[in-house]
């Protein structure tokens, strides 16, 4: 018994590309990833830390006059936007994980080993999932402290949440695929400043109204206002079903549009 | 005893032939040092320029300018700031965005040069200690300059004026200059104590937050909560904003006058930065472990 045990290592005597190992193996890489970004304390920072304290500022410095200006409390449009924020600096600090990963080369390590192929890719949307719904929480209950409110009932706030979630593996979709095939400097960077930017001209920082007629339009088409305007619709009243409809429709095109060549850039990045 | 080079050929038998010319001496004179200083701050402002680098010490403003200015016009103009107008207000904190955006990219410069053993390296080579850090710091106000001029052209494409005489213009720009090398020399001080980029670049986004989001520079102090009103009023980034903010001056004379009562806070703070992080960077740079 002992000596089978020290002697021989263990082999694979059948075959490993099957559906029954693809689920126990994504749960293992998934759980390998999340422990991977909670013991990073930067990443924790930049995906919880930061955006609450923003969330924080931005409601004391501006909070005031943004609400007397919209008529109703600027919560309804900033806690929404810093959740939305705050998982996509999640998902760009994923996929920076992702080139160092590559780099390091332990994607083309795992690619040698007796391991479903598709988990690898699988377990990166499955952890970004569970990292959206922790992010989501945690910033909507500093809303609630600072005074944010369901109104609608709990199916409502059940529906809420659900939308950052599509939004986010939309975004991570399109960042991974960028992130497998371009230099990751130049990526951080544009990206971040690109959805700052989003952030800056979206709705839930400041009304639609409060924008100068050449912005409007930008406004009005960022898929961030339309993920917020969903948000608040559910969570303060309001219409729900054309915002829903274009963050479904932004979501589920950038994943349509990226899922392809993530998948082909993810294979391309393991194997060399 | 001299030190020897040993560098020298090495002759057909093995034997290292010993430059009998010691190292130091001439590299240690004045215009030696002032040589070296010169060099080494080539070394960092060349391939600023060349990766675009200083690009970001230009895009900083304008993105900030567009992020803020655009959306909180009209919604600070309705709810009033006591101001002619919300570019008036807002342009010290263009400034001051600029300048700290400088810091943070001197605090990752540092913390690279630390990490990648270069101060180390540097410290064996026959040249005054002091020279790789004022080299740093020549690099760093250089970007400064360049970003407070882009903040200056940003501010007068949505409306701000100098209102005051040409010295209190002068006066602005000096003051500007003045916090910009304090920061990046507190910020030069931190990344080459930490020699992490990463991590000092996302520890100084954090102060770069709650300093210069709870101050005067978005909104007047009596717009904040009751809790924060004092803090805010009375804070470094404030005192600042308040100083660059009289110096510009404003049609509607509410700008706040120049005088010692109005700049003396925010001189005090930049100087108090400057003589204390650099005397900490100087015995930093100066002891010779690595």
């Amino acid at each position: 018994m002992t000596a089978s045990r020290t002697g021989a290592l263990p082999r694979v005597n059948r075959p490993t590309e099957t559906l029954r190992m693809l689920v126990p193996q994504t749960l293992i890489h998934t759980k390998r990833l999340l422990m991977r970004w909670y013991r990073d304390p930067l990443t924790v920072m930049q995906a919880l830390v930061f955006p609450a304290l923003l969330l924080v500022m931005l409601n004391s410095v501006l909070g005031k006059q943004v609400s007397s200006f919209a008529g109703d409390n600027a919560l309804y449009g900033s806690v929404p936007m810093i959740a939305l924020v705050s998982v996509m600096s999640g998902s760009l600090a994923g996929a920076v994980t992702l080139g160092r990963e590559r780099g390091e080369g332990l994607l083309a390590r795992f690619w040698v080993l007796p391991v479903h192929r598709a988990s690898g890719l699988l377990s990166r949307v499955v952890a970004e999932g569970v990292r959206i719904v922790l992010c989501t929480l945690v910033i909507f209950a500093v809303g609630v402290a600072l005074g944010f409110r369901f109104t609608q009932g709990p199916l409502a706030a059940l529906a809420l949440f659900a939308v950052p979630l599509v939004y986010g593996l939309g975004f991570a979709t399109m960042v991974t695929a960028l992130a497998v095939y371009t230099a990751k400097a130049a990526l951080v960077e544009s990206v971040s400043l690109g959805s700052s930017m989003l952030m800056f001209f979206s709705t839930g920082f400041v009304p639609l109204t409060a924008y100068p007629a050449w912005a409007k339009p930008i406004v009005a088409n960022n898929p961030l206002t339309h993920a917020i305007d969903t948000m608040r619709g559910l969570a303060l009243g309001g219409p729900v079903g054309a915002p829903l409809l274009a963050t479904l429709a932004w979501s589920l095109g950038a994943i349509a549009l990226f899922a392809m060549p993530a998948a082909y850039g993810f294979r391309r990045a393991s194997r060399y | 005893m001299p030190e020897f080079a040993t560098t020298g050929p090495i002759a057909h038998d093995g034997s290292v032939h010993i430059s009998d010319e010691p190292v130091t001496g001439h590299d240690l004179s004045a215009t030696g040092a002032l040589g070296q200083w010169w060099v080494l701050a080539r070394r960092l402002i060349r391939p600023s320029w060349r990766t675009g680098e200083i690009l970001t010490a230009i895009l900083a403003p304008v993105a900030f300018t567009v992020g803020f200015y655009v959306p909180l016009n009209l919604v600070m103009t309705v709810y009033g700031h006591g101001l002619s107008s919300y570019a008036q207000f807002l342009m010290p904190m263009i400034v001051m965005q600029a300048v700290s955006f400088c810091a943070i990219a001197a605090a990752f410069r540092s913390a690279t040069d630390a990490r990648d053993g270069i101060d180390i390296r540097f410290a064996t080579l026959p040249m005054p200690r002091w020279v790789p850090l004022a080299a740093r710091i020549t690099a760093a106000a250089q970007r400064s300059v360049i970003a407070i001029a882009a903040a200056l052209v940003c501010g007068a494409l949505i409306g701000f004026r100098f209102y005051g005489s040409w010295w209190h213009t002068l006066g602005f720009l000096a003051f500007a200059l003045l916090i910009a090398i304090a920061l990046c020399c507190g910020a030069d001080l931190i990344g080459s104590v930490s020699s992490s980029p990463e991590a000092t670049t996302q520890v100084l986004v954090l102060p770069q937050l709650i300093l210069g989001m709870v101050s005067t520079g978005f909104a007047p102090a009596d717009q904040f909560p009751g809790w924060i009103q004092s803090y805010a009023r009375n804070q470094p980034v404030s005192q600042f904003v308040n100083g660059l903010r009289a110096l510009a001056g404003d049609s509607t004379g509410n700008a706040g006058v120049v005088d010692l009562a109005t700049l003396g806070p925010g001189l005090a703070w930049a100087g108090g930065i400057l003589v204390f992080c650099g005397a900490l960077a100087w015995s930093h740079a100066v002891r010779r472990t690595g």
